[in-house]
């Protein structure tokens, strides 16, 4: 590693002022499976390609509902995905038994962005994974994407994993804010497939302004066999 | 001591109390105020200790502006009361309870609304509610009087009867009255949600 062959800790700043162990994480997110989230005016979805497994073994999930109005998708260390997501879960539960209230989609961004943060300051390992946040609250319709740093994002197209840059380039040119549900579904599923190029699953969740609930579009994994 | 009323209106809320602090069988102050406000959209009528009561509230009024810059939009007036009692509950749960009831009143981007809490911290959304050694006195005034979908004025009337009632039998109670009117008219706009 450059930085100990300086003399450095590995966890603090590089010759460059980059924060090494945190682009590492990134690097990390960038060889997960490729993730997309898409918002538009009525509808934001999240999708994830289903990493194909060995014979007899069920892919991870991928779509995660944190609350009621709320859900996620990460890429990454699925195991770093799964903490993230539990923490999640953990700060909604909370900020019900605090507020009395679904927690809005920024504050629940913020908690995971300085949880996330945390990991950049101390020698332990920064986690290696992204997170897609989206839900639907007194302000409307929101995603946020958050990174390993501590950065959040709020927008209307996010694309992490690996492929991640061709993938958002293909949500740029389809996007419309007023596109129906059906060609919203299709457009993240070709952002996805333009990268993947096989018959890998994938997984789609789903928040509509009209409902305010988030809800898994279709179980690919069957819960009897 | 004390008498405070709390009342819920069609177009905002209405708090109303008297003026007196008692220590003991003296009386402490005669013009204290016992309708704190939080911000333009929320006040807060106190009864029981004032410095537990007015530690509370200003606790809550920091964490109300916190959590609205933060998550760019404002408390409602349940979540703000909620904050109230989490502090009281675990205040009575570790024997070093607060002494103090909280009539919570205001408008928020839905409507305007009345909460009550108390030293145990509990929660209770209300159309009217008294608190203070007056309320016994207020409530015979507010349950023969109140009727539902109030008009802001009427409410100040039938507020400002009930404290008035309480001053005259209450030795706890006395001193001149307040009322706060907080419309949801003049606030609904600012308060509302893009």
């Amino acid at each position: 590693m450059e930085s100990q062959q300086l003399g450095r800790m590995p966890y603090f700043y590089g010759p460059e002022g980059a924060l090494v162990q945190v682009d590492f994480a990134l690097e990390a997110v960038n060889r997960g499976s490729t993730t997309i989230g898409i918002r538009t005016d009525e509808y934001a979805i999240l999708a994830s390609q289903l990493k194909p497994t060995r014979a007899l073994v069920d892919p991870a999930e991928k779509i995660y509902q944190i609350d009621e109005h709320l859900g996620a998708t990460g890429a990454g260390y699925i195991g770093d995905v799964m903490k993230l997501i539990q923490e999640l879960r953990l700060q909604a539960q909370k900020h019900r038994l605090t507020f009395d209230s679904p927690v809005d989609v920024k504050t629940a961004s913020e908690e995971l962005s300085s949880y996330l943060h945390q990991y950049t300051l101390y020698a332990v390992r920064p986690l290696g994974a992204s997170i897609i946040i989206a839900g639907r609250d007194p302000l409307g319709l929101q995603m946020y994407q958050v990174d390993p740093s501590g950065t959040y994002f709020r927008g209307s197209g996010f694309a992490i994993g690996s492929g991640s840059e061709r993938s958002l380039e293909v949500i740029q040119r389809g996007y419309k804010p007023n596109m129906p549900l059906e060609e919203l579904v299709n457009l993240g599923t070709t952002a996805i497939k333009t990268v993947t190029q096989d018959e890998s699953q994938i997984e789609f969740g789903l928040v509509s302004n009209t409902t305010s609930r988030f809800e898994k579009l279709t179980s690919p994994i069957p819960t009897v066999r | 001591m004390t008498t405070i009323v709390g009342i819920l209106c069609k177009d905002g809320v209405v708090l109303s109390s008297d003026r007196r602090a008692s220590k003991g069988f003296f009386i402490g102050s005669k013009i204290t105020q016992k309708i704190l406000r939080i911000d333009d959209s929320l006040a807060v009528a106190i009864a029981g200790q004032v410095s537990d009561a007015e530690y509370l509230v200003n606790a809550v009024r920091a964490e109300r502006a916190l959590v609205t810059l933060q998550r760019g939009y404002p408390l409602t007036v349940k979540e703000t009361t909620k904050l109230i009692s989490n502090v009281a509950y675990q205040g009575m749960k570790s024997y070093q309870p607060y002494f103090a009831e909280f009539i919570v009143a205001g408008v928020d981007a839905t409507s305007p609304h009345v909460y009550v809490t108390d030293m145990s911290g509990s929660v209770s959304a209300e159309n009217f509610v008294s608190s203070g050694s007056g309320s016994p006195i207020a409530y015979g005034v507010l349950e023969s009087n109140y009727k539902e979908n109030m008009t802001i004025e009427q409410a100040r009337i039938l507020g400002t009867n009930a404290v008035q009632a309480a001053m005259e039998r209450d030795p706890g109670s006395g001193d001149g009255i307040d009322v706060v009117a907080i419309a949801s008219a003049l606030l609904i706009k600012e308060v509302k949600v893009a």
